[in-house]
């Protein structure tokens, strides 16, 4: 798994590239959060366009990344999950607290 | 009912074992030839319980996880086991957001989505002896 960020005014956008599991998420997780505090930034957008497999290890990471960017009055959004990941997704009604970019 | 066919591994408790696992699993059913779904939800399904095994039975530290699949006719079952911890009590484990461990920001999903992804599941747990976690699933054809 890679993770690549880019910036977008004051939206930190962040690429996860593979799959997301609980050992792969660890070190996502403190790379983005580490990304999000030494940045001038607000929002964040997680693009999951990339990410081929997800178990419920990558919704522990979004929404532990959805607390963090919410506790600064930020805003969290999802941008276009692959038809592989959306079963989880689905499941695990994060898209009722997430704000999902098809 | 004899299977058609059968493996079974054994692997450290290794978090970059779950993706060993799961590619190992899929590549076994893979040879029946079921759907792309049907093959999705085994490879989730199997992560989750590997690395129940690895977060929760051995709490990271160094033991052996099995996995055991047997191919049916129609259906798979895979069996998972550890000989860690155990646990204590089933039922609350397997209540959905519930987690022992919010620190690792697990979400208290493991057991939920074992449950949707498969047909069935069967947990055996005692305290000290480890957890061996059963599941099947139909094979639908493409």
């Amino acid at each position: 798994m890679d993770v690549k960020f880019a910036k977008e005014g004051n939206t930190l956008i962040v690429l996860i590239e593979g799959e997301i599991d609980h050992h792969t998420a660890s070190r996502a997780r403190a790379r983005i959060d580490s990304k999000f505090l030494m940045e001038p930034v607000k929002n964040m957008v997680m693009d999951l366009s990339r990410v081929t497999f997800m178990d419920s290890a990558g919704i522990g990471l979004i929404l532990g990344r959805m607390n963090r960017v919410n506790s600064v009055g930020g805003k969290m959004t999802l941008r276009k999950p692959k038809p592989e990941i959306s079963k989880i997704l689905k499941m695990s009604k994060i898209e009722s607290i997430v704000e999902l970019d098809a | 009912m004899q299977p058609i066919n059968r493996m079974k591994t054994e692997f450290l408790s290794k978090s970059s074992n779950e993706a060993f696992a799961r590619v190992v699993a899929a590549s076994f059913v893979a040879q029946a030839d079921p759907s792309i779904d049907v093959l999705a939800d085994i490879r989730t399904a199997v992560s989750e319980a590997v690395t129940n095994a690895i977060v929760h039975g051995y709490d990271d530290t160094e033991g052996i996880v099995t996995m055991e699949c047997l191919l049916y006719s129609d259906h798979v079952e895979i069996i998972i086991e550890d000989f860690g911890k155990g646990i204590k009590d089933i039922a609350q484990a397997k209540t959905p957001l519930f987690t022992t461990r919010p620190d690792l920001e697990r979400s208290g999903m493991g057991f939920t989505v074992m449950e949707t992804f498969m047909d069935s599941l069967e947990v055996e747990s005692e305290p000290g002896k480890g957890t061996k976690i059963r599941m099947t699933k139909q094979l639908e054809y493409r």
